[in-house]
């Protein structure tokens, strides 16, 4: 059966939706695998932000900025495998649904992975559980800003996927990492993506 | 209205830090030099199952700064 080939209409997109998807990317790199030397370098390497009308970005954002200094890649692949790692005996669960509560009927990532079809997404390790965080937060960076053969999705799309999957687990993922005592670098990790998260929950209840 | 209500978010993800002159090409600067993990999206089968993959790279490689 022929396909029609919808008309692509690119956009400039604006610099805050931009900033969107490079604070995903950013928060799926950082919770897919530990931090490397490159990473640390850049991102100690990076200016830091303006306190804005919502100052806890930016100060979530300086205070990595000054972490990534203060640590080496083998430190922080430590701490990594110290709080992530290991089957069954992590400390921090990376998985949406041991925050969300999984039920046996429907767990998330049942959910997940049908509102990912929907969007024309798929997940690109099939071994690898939809519900993981850096799988969600590189879905709403594609959502935001388009990639992986799509452009970027409505608001509301974006908003959906977002309520339904990332607002009901990843305030609790990121405050459970937040406390974890054996957690340095990676609490200003989970600052950030604290202090985003809040951001986009109130964002989208403007649109 | 929809238009106001757009505005009105775009505002409050300025003012509160996102997009502002520098700010996003510090985040993008970092990301930017970094590859994906395996936990990344593609694109999805179509009716034929055939798995587009456009690999998640070459949309970074479009947004370097």
């Amino acid at each position: 059966m022929a396909s029609i080939a919808p008309i692509r209409v690119e956009r400039p997109l604006a610099a805050e939706e931009a900033a969107r998807g490079d604070y995903y990317a950013l928060l799926a790199r950082f919770l897919s695998r530990p931090a490397d030397g490159q990473l640390l370098a850049s991102l100690a390497a990076a200016g830091s932000l303006p306190e804005g009308s919502r100052p806890e970005l930016a100060r979530a954002w300086n205070d990595l900025v000054a972490a990534a200094g203060a640590i080496d890649a083998p430190a922080a692949e430590a701490e990594y495998d110290a709080l992530f790692g290991g089957v069954g005996k992590s400390q921090v669960s990376l998985y949406a649904g041991a925050y969300a509560g999984a039920t046996a009927v429907e767990h998330p990532r049942v959910r997940i992975q049908r509102d990912l079809a929907a969007a024309g997404l798929a997940h690109h390790a099939p071994t690898e559980p939809e519900d993981h965080f850096a799988a969600l937060f590189d879905a709403m960076r594609v959502l935001a800003v388009g990639g992986a053969g799509r452009t970027p999705a409505p608001i509301g799309e974006q908003r959906h996927f977002f309520e339904s999957h990332v607002q009901p687990a990843a305030p609790k993922f990121f405050a459970r990492l937040a406390a974890e005592p054996r957690a340095g670098f990676y609490r200003r990790v989970a600052a950030l993506g604290q202090a985003f998260v809040v951001l986009e929950n109130e964002s989208f209840s403007l649109d | 209205m929809k238009t106001k209500r757009t505005q009105d978010r775009r505002k409050f993800l300025l003012a509160a830090g996102l997009g502002g002159a520098g700010a996003a090409a510090l985040v993008a600067g970092v990301k930017a030099k970094e590859a994906p993990g395996a936990a990344s999206v593609e694109a999805a089968a179509s009716a034929d199952g055939y798995r587009a993959t456009e690999h998640i790279l070459k949309y970074y490689k479009t947004t370097e700064v």
